[in-house]
């Protein structure tokens, strides 16, 4: 074997296995969730309706008229939402096996940072947590009986840093916040 | 004198990094098993799980910088914590959860640098409330909080330097839950004969 060759056989192998890995690395995991979802509960995502988008509005004249400007958590541009609505979202007394099927679909760059459960009411908040750089990437998932929110922004750490002091708290504010109009 | 230091110098470097690792490692032994808990989730009607490792609370306590109290008290409270972890069951009846259950969180406190520190036992609610420190030397390295009530079981467990007083000030947040703890007990100062 000419050595040309092995060297050019080498750099494919490298260039292939690189492309490989990136793509386990950084495979839309926002797209797997809402994937999971869909196939836990035989739901189906849409696009986030006009009547929520009215009502975040509503919330950022109301810190308008508190006196203070609506603070952004996320930065502009990096919030993704699916939202499922008027759908049934029934476990079966199995929470805690969608729980783990959610698991399966993040890669493993992702740190569960709070989940909560209520099984009578079928809610479920789940955020993780992943670095983007210098940035953190934030996944919120809220499920209720009727409804469910899916949101992936990138917040910067100051922000995150203030979130974490509430973490119960925090979905809350970055779902809400996702979800306003620019 | 340059030769030996020269000869010295990976000797050093090799037992700065094996203390390094030792009280790393001492640090993660506060770290408890509790993903075996998780099952409790299906019988329980309210589930809380936090976790809040070593990575993200030393690239957010870099964020507390303001010159705002607040920040400066977060900061110093969360100062060397290494990480809070926090899984809280409630349940509709008493019974849902099994002794075994409790018992594969405790078994990991008896001995080695666990030490009880507060045991309260309710007799009249079936409430009991146990705090636990890692400790070694004079050195925290952890702390553990069992809540276990008839309809809920709470465990707490964070790693690092962390007291009695701090915790207390860390309820509410981080997710950290109200525990109800008796006050810590006020230092008594020696006085000057």
């Amino acid at each position: 074997m000419r050595p040309k060759f092995v060297i050019i056989l080498i750099a494919c192998a490298l260039l292939f296995g690189s492309f490989v890995w990136t793509g386990s690395a950084t495979g839309d995991d926002f797209n797997a969730v809402v994937r999971a979802i869909e196939q836990f509960y035989h739901v189906k995502h849409q696009n986030i309706p006009l009547l929520a988008r009215a009502g975040m509005k509503a919330a950022k004249t109301a810190a308008r008229i508190r006196g203070g400007e609506y603070k952004r958590l996320a930065e502009a541009g990096s919030a993704r939402v699916a939202f499922f609505e008027e759908q049934t979202f029934d476990s079966h007394g199995q929470i805690a096996s969608f729980k783990a099927s959610m698991k399966n679909a993040l890669s493993d760059t992702w740190s569960p940072l709070v989940q909560t459960l209520t099984p009578k009411d079928e809610e479920q908040n789940y955020i993780f947590v992943r670095e983007l750089g210098k940035k953190f990437s934030v996944l919120v998932i809220t499920i209720e009986r009727h409804e469910a929110t899916v949101v992936e922004a990138t917040v910067v750490p100051q922000i995150l840093a203030q979130l974490m002091k509430d973490p119960n708290e925090m979905g809350k504010a970055l779902t809400q916040d996702a979800t306003i109009d620019p | 004198m340059k030769t030996l230091f020269r000869n010295l110098l990976p000797a050093i470097a090799v037992s700065t990094l094996l203390v390094a690792t030792a009280v790393n490692a001492r640090a993660q032994g506060a770290k408890l098993q509790m993903d075996q808990l998780d099952s409790l989730a299906n019988k329980a009607s309210e589930t809380v799980d936090v976790k809040l490792d070593e990575r993200l609370m030393q690239t957010t306590a870099k964020f507390f910088i303001s010159k705002d109290p607040d920040d400066a008290e977060i900061r110093e409270l969360i100062k060397g914590v290494k990480g809070i972890y926090v899984k809280s069951f409630t349940f509709e009846k008493a019974g849902a959860y099994s002794p075994a259950d409790v018992d594969s969180v405790i078994s990991q406190l008896r001995g080695g640098a666990w030490s009880k520190i507060i045991g309260v036992t309710s007799k009249k609610d079936g409430d009991n409330v146990e705090v636990y420190l890692n400790t070694l030397g004079d050195q925290i390295n952890g702390l553990a909080v069992l809540s276990i009530e008839p309809k809920e079981f709470t465990v707490v467990n964070i790693v690092g330097p962390i007291n009695l007083e701090k915790l207390v000030q860390l309820e509410g947040q981080f997710g950290v839950p109200f525990l109800n703890l008796p006050p810590p007990k006020p230092k008594i100062e020696k006085q000057n004969p």
